[in-house]
């Protein structure tokens, strides 16, 4: 075989190589879906639109919904019944707590939207891009489950359903009760 | 071997060497120290923001591409490595934001492919050469002449490259260096300080001298920080260049405004209101409440019809906002004209029921009822609903102060 031909098909091997390497590989979208899951989950702290101080640390042994949400964002402000009524179902047992991430928000906006829309959890404006960064959001929403020890159990992009999240808890309480 | 294939072959070598030198030394060379300034825009312009189309994290204005930029300068500041700043921003949103990616595994063939497909098709080449050569027989190429032409395109691509050479900054690449492109520029000059935007704003001007939103921004800056003349100038200038640009308009109504020329501002937000402006724009109209306050300052200038045509103009655009709706009213009630008290009320009713707590709808209802239509009962009832709000307009507790509808200092109705 002349040595054009054997670089020739050099060339053509090596191409269908990577061609089947590329296709078969995690996709960003896989990535972003599973990035932090099992993780230790980054800090959260800052301070609440009442002025109180929260932090993730503090929630040791419960489980944690860290949601992050803008005013400006459609897909939040459709969630965000969902997110009501599930803080609702489990006001009582107090076994899942929800905290808001308002990112890229005015403060007295989200404020005045959760006063408009409900929502008694805690809701941190001061400083989120900072929290946004670590977690790595790319774009609102996006919810993480967090264990009771304080792992991140599930990463949700987009908005949630009430359905969802209680599947995503049951599903995360059997493996991790 | 013939001595003519040994001069050869040395002269082949010492372009080879002279070649490889001035890469090696160009690349080593110390260059000038890089300010954190600098640094920002390296990094930024070595990623790709996460959620665009082909736009670095320089380049891009979305949230988390600002909020990135905003981290990247907190560590330069702190004095983090770049090292450290590309890990975390790989660690956080994935290597396939990386322009410049690192040459471990699978990404490494990024920088080892093109390496050996360049070998590749030159063995392929010089062994087509060495087969064409063995065959004889033609005429010999006419050396001379080949030669020449090479020379001849050489010396062309260097006048070329010499001739774009004053273009560029030290330690630009040849093609001109896109980090610095004006949209980075503008870029940086949104989260820079004053004196720095208004400087990154001119030199964007002197790229691209018709720059609307250059000029528009550089006028706002300019006038906001006290250089008043300046800034007029710029922003009347950046209207004579893109009269739709949406944020110059936006600009301009609240220098005039201002500066007292109601009628003016109030022709730009017209025109605003003709333009397809970005939703953001009517967020911080609304924000602001510039409309309104223009719409008051015609008001109070005997412009009535105008201050009412200037509402209808945002509100057609908008038919559910309730402050424009409330501000309508009150002016309107304002004439104290039994018949436009009527149509203002109506239009607070309006406002209301769009948003049962509007504060200026509640507030301007209650003034009108008790003042204007002698309906106490019913401003109370606005009063009550006034005073359950978490942090009303001071203006409107004024207002209800002054109508003897609240007492003031205890937030409760009289």
């Amino acid at each position: 075989m002349s040595p054009v031909r054997s670089a020739a098909l050099a060339v053509g091997l090596v191409l269908a190589l990577l061609i089947a390497v590329f296709a078969t590989r995690d996709t960003n979208r896989d990535r972003m879906t599973t990035h932090l899951v099992g993780a230790v989950a980054p800090a959260v702290v800052g301070t609440t639109i009442e002025g109180s101080t929260w932090d993730l640390d503090d929630q040791r042994g419960r489980w944690v919904l860290v949601n992050f949400f803008s005013t400006t964002c459609v897909p939040c402000v459709r969630e965000h019944p969902e997110l009501v009524a599930f803080a609702a179902i489990h006001s009582g047992a107090d076994d899942v707590r929800i905290v808001t991430v308002a990112f890229d928000d005015r403060p007295s906006t989200v404020a005045t939207f959760f006063v408009e829309h409900g929502g008694g959890w805690p809701v941190l404006t001061a400083d989120t891009g900072r929290i946004a960064v670590d977690w790595g959001v790319v774009a609102v929403p996006e919810s993480y489950l967090v264990t009771p020890s304080g792992h991140v159990a599930a990463k949700v992009i987009g908005g949630v359903t009430l359905d969802d999240l209680e599947d995503l808890l049951a599903r995360a309480v059997a493996v991790v009760p | 071997m013939r001595p003519g294939d040994s001069r050869r072959r040395l002269t082949w070598l010492l372009v080879l060497v002279v070649a490889v030198g001035s890469l090696v030394v160009s690349e080593v060379a110390e260059r000038p120290a890089l300010t954190n300034a600098d640094r920002v825009r390296d990094l930024a312009g070595d990623f790709a923001c996460p959620v665009c189309q082909g736009q670095s994290l320089g380049e891009s204005d979305v949230p988390i591409a600002r909020t990135i930029r905003s981290t990247i300068r907190t560590m330069v500041d702190r004095g983090r490595t770049d090292g450290e700043i590309r890990s975390m921003l790989v660690d956080r949103f994935g290597e396939n934001i990386d322009y410049m990616p690192s040459g471990d595994g699978l990404v490494g063939l990024v920088w080892v492919l093109p390496v050996m497909v360049g070998g590749v098709a030159l063995a392929g080449g010089v062994a087509s050469v060495r087969r064409w050569q063995g065959r004889g027989g033609g005429p010999a190429p006419r050396r001379p002449l080949v030669l020449a032409a090479v020379v001849a395109v050489a010396v062309l691509a260097g006048v070329l490259v010499a001739g774009t050479a004053s273009d560029r900054s030290a330690g630009d690449t040849l093609s001109g260096d896109i980090r610095s492109s004006s949209r980075t520029l503008l870029v940086e000059a949104g989260v820079a300080a004053p004196d720095e935007a208004v400087a990154l704003y001119t030199r964007v001007l002197e790229i691209q001298p018709s720059n609307a939103e250059a000029l528009a921004y550089r006028g706002w800056v300019r006038w906001r920080t006290g250089d008043a003349a300046q800034g007029r100038s710029d922003l009347d200038e950046a209207v004579a260049v893109d009269p739709a640009y949406p944020d110059v308009r936006v600009f301009r109504a609240s220098q005039r405004h201002a500066d007292g020329d109601h009628v003016g501002a109030a022709g730009d937000l017209v025109v605003l209101d003709e333009l397809e402006a970005p939703p953001i724009v009517g967020d911080l109209l609304a924000a602001s409440r510039l409309r309104q306050r223009i719409a008051t300052g015609l008001a109070a200038s005997g412009e009535l019809l105008a201050a009412v045509e200037l509402l209808d103009s945002g509100l057609e655009s908008r038919p559910d906002a309730a402050a424009l709706l409330a501000e309508r009213g009150w002016l309107l009630a304002a004439t104290r004209s039994p018949e436009l008290v009527e149509r203002g009320l109506a239009s607070l009713d309006e406002a209301l029921a769009v948003d049962p707590v509007d504060p200026y709808g509640l507030a301007y209802r209650a003034a009108v009822l008790a003042t204007l239509a002698d309906r106490p009962e019913d401003a109370a009832i606005d009063v009550a609903t006034f005073t359950g709000l978490d942090g009303p307009p001071a203006e409107l507790v004024d207002l209800l102060v002054g109508t003897g509808l609240l007492v003031a200092g205890t937030g409760s109705g009289s």
